[in-house]
């Protein structure tokens, strides 16, 4: 197969990126006598077998049905890729934006387009979701989670102070 | 202290107010985890191991482990109501069990099923409680090139046996054991393949991995799914018991998947799925009517059901005695034990026997609380499946961001998980198992001091790893389970079927 034999390529490719690194790594007269380089050798080596292993395995395998069609695979890579870079973005943004409003923002784009059509719960789920997970890792589990940057922190600060006012009430009676 | 007291002194610890508490969240939450579609056993420890930070380590891994045996125990019903099961190793109870489901008999499914786990588990704790102390043992006596040879056992049974192509399992592996030697090597004190990040001098941290390729590849994987349509949920009808006739040919699949399982289950490799279509397999062929299978027998869900249990508790035998995990959510499992400062292994049943023996114990406690979470509550766990899939992926990607953000507050490291979440989406659509993987990574560190640290005692002499009796017999078994799957073409009609193995 094929897609079989550029596994086994770019396996080959790593192995000899992992050894070209592993050459690059100073060794001292210090620690054991194999130093740090020995066992990271094999490593590359074992790799190597490994893929030499999967070229023999595609040689008896060659007679096997072609892959589904390309089309559909090109839909989910779409898909997916869509999905990769807004996650990606959500990350970027974390630590700036804060926990709350990032995620808030991040479920509503992805419901939105995972579950057409149902506004209301989407945004209820989005926000909701959002809220009590901070609550509860942050206040109830002590979790540290980003507050955001001063003008996006307020949000979170908000948050925090109806939180405080609310177990101060419940504890006051 | 003798180890009958060790055991009756564990219950004294599993019964401690907090501790029967934290085993009935770890459940309760395992149960929720193996319901829902997109997450296994893996991913579910992995995204909870941030809640238990702070707790007492025995409490925290009693509700680890509650969460593993949970999972497993209810990843059983979304095969019988939506012919998806939430777990590989449930896939052999989809088969009648969907079918019963469509008989009218979704009811006597998921009894059944819960009942039959219910034995099983308490079958193989009892297994797990006897096996323990002589395994630990002989385990006492191993040296470093001993220990490094059964890793390189354990590491080969688990490649040739996961996926569909040993090379692809060898792959997986070598490439734990590569992201292992990332970061300071701790006995020359170099940094290796940092390439001059400082993040990466501690090395890729357990969790970014785990939850990247179980947790958020998964839901890349279970997207791609939701797009192309959705199975319809059947409603739970009908009581939730057995009729007689239903009990009498229950009870036998019962027994014998329970030996099965908890068999395959203290093998590395083998593992709970392939245990389940042993099982299955099995009880075709005693049965007076194998062409009936597939359309609704109960024996086709009561065998597979307990030897999908019986083998979770068979793999905590290699965790807790040898300190070696068996499948990817042990290794997980073993992740967190680290990750709290312990080092699992036969030491572990001198130092801390409390914590084992509290562990263990806590099982049998566990399991009755699944029983009546799975029988008389069913029903309202049921009510999970309702959640839109498109609102719960999206969830768990969120709730991915806050576990591994919680590990070191560092945005990078999310990056990073979702590198790992790609390459766990690409792993699966071309088949490289993830088990191995993560099973490397979790032991690579291990492995290289031991391989050095048997070399420096020989003076740098690589005999020393065929030095003894116990050396040469587990080397060759590591060569018979990378040889196995090419000599013996026939083993492979076992394994086609579910692509991951207990992940």
């Amino acid at each position: 197969m094929m897609r079989d034999r550029i596994i086994g390529a770019v396996a080959l490719l790593l192995a000899a990126v992992y050894l070209y690194a592993t050459k690059q790594i100073p060794t001292l007269e210090i620690g054991d006598p194999l130093g740090p380089k020995a066992f990271p050798v094999l490593l590359g080596i074992a790799l190597i077998a490994a893929a030499i292993l999967l070229f023999v395995e595609t040689l008896k395998k060659d007679d096997a049905p072609p892959v589904k069609a390309p089309r559909e695979d090109l839909r989910y890579l779409w898909l997916i890729g869509g999905v990769t870079v807004w996650t990606a973005l959500y990350f970027w943004v974390f630590d700036h934006a804060g926990y709350l409003l990032s995620t808030i923002v991040y479920l509503l784009v992805l419901t939105a387009g995972f579950n057409r059509g149902k506004w209301r719960a989407n945004i209820l789920t989005s926000v909701l979701f959002a809220l009590g997970s901070y609550i509860l890792f942050v206040r109830i589990l002590g979790v540290t989670l980003p507050k955001g940057v001063p003008p996006l922190e307020s949000l979170s600060s908000a948050v925090d102070a109806v939180w405080a006012f609310a177990a101060k009430a419940i504890r006051g009676g | 202290m003798d180890t009958f007291g060790h055991i009756i002194n564990g219950f004294n610890v599993a019964l401690m107010p907090i501790n029967l508490w934290y085993t009935f969240l770890g459940c309760f939450m395992g149960t929720i985890i193996g319901i829902l579609p997109g997450i296994g056993p893996a991913a579910g420890i992995g995204l909870l191991i941030p809640i238990t930070f702070g707790m007492d380590p025995t409490s925290a891994l009693i509700m680890m482990a509650g969460i593993y045996y949970g999972a497993m125990y209810g990843g059983s019903t979304t095969s019988i109501l939506i012919n998806t099961p939430g777990e590989a190793s449930s896939v052999m109870t989809a088969l009648d069990g969907y079918q019963m489901a469509k008989n009218g008999r979704a009811g006597a499914a998921l009894a059944v099923s819960a009942i039959a786990s219910f034995l099983a588990d308490t079958l193989g704790i009892v297994a797990l409680t006897l096996l323990a102390v002589p395994l630990a043992a002989i385990a006492l006596k191993f040296g470093p090139a001993e220990y490094f040879c059964l890793m390189l056992f354990a590491l080969a049974a688990v490649s040739s046996l996961t996926g569909k192509s040993a090379a692809k399992g060898i792959i997986s592996t070598v490439l734990g054991l590569m992201i292992a030697t990332i970061g300071i090597d701790l006995q020359s004190g170099q940094p290796r393949y940092t390439m001059g990040v400082p993040e990466l001098q501690d090395g890729v941290g357990f969790l970014i991995v785990v939850v990247g390729m179980f947790a958020i590849g998964e839901v890349f994987s279970n997207l791609e799914e939701h797009i192309k349509g959705k199975a319809e949920i059947i409603r739970l009808k009908g009581r939730l018991w057995l009729t007689r006739e239903e009990w009498r040919r229950s009870i036998m699949p019962i027994i014998r998947g329970g030996l099965i399982g908890f068999f395959k289950g203290v093998l590395p490799g083998a593992g709970a799925t392939i245990a389940t279509m042993l099982s299955y397999t099995v009880e075709k062929r005693v049965s007076k009517h194998p062409e009936k299978f597939g359309t609704g027998m109960i024996e086709g869900v009561a065998g597979p059901e307990a030897a999908n249990n019986a083998a979770t508790c068979g793999a905590m035998v290699p965790l807790l005695t040898l300190g070696i995990p068996g499948s990817g959510a042990t290794a997980v499992l073993m992740g967190a034990f680290i990750m709290y400062g312990i080092q699992p292994g036969p030491l572990l049943f001198e130092k801390r026997p409390d914590l084992v023996w509290g562990l263990v114990d806590s099982m049998y406690i566990g399991n009755i609380m699944l029983l009546i979470l799975n029988l008389p509550l069913i029903g309202i766990f049921v009510r999970i499946l309702y959640i839109p899939t498109g609102i719960l992926l999206s969830l768990i990607l969120a709730i991915s961001a806050i576990g591994v953000y919680s590990i070191n507050g560092n945005t990078l490291e999310l990056q990073m998980a979702l590198m790992f979440g790609i390459a766990g989406y690409l792993f699966r659509k071309i088949d490289i198992p993830l088990a191995p993987m993560v099973l490397a990574l979790v032991l690579g560190g291990i492995m290289e001091q031991s391989f050095r640290q048997a070399m420096t005692i020989s003076g740098a002499d690589p005999k020393v790893f065929v030095g003894s009796a116990i050396c040469i017999i587990l080397l060759i078994l590591a060569a018979v389970m990378v040889l196995l799957p090419v000599v013996l073409p026939r083993l492979r009609a076992l394994k086609e079927g579910p692509e991951d193995l207990d992940s």
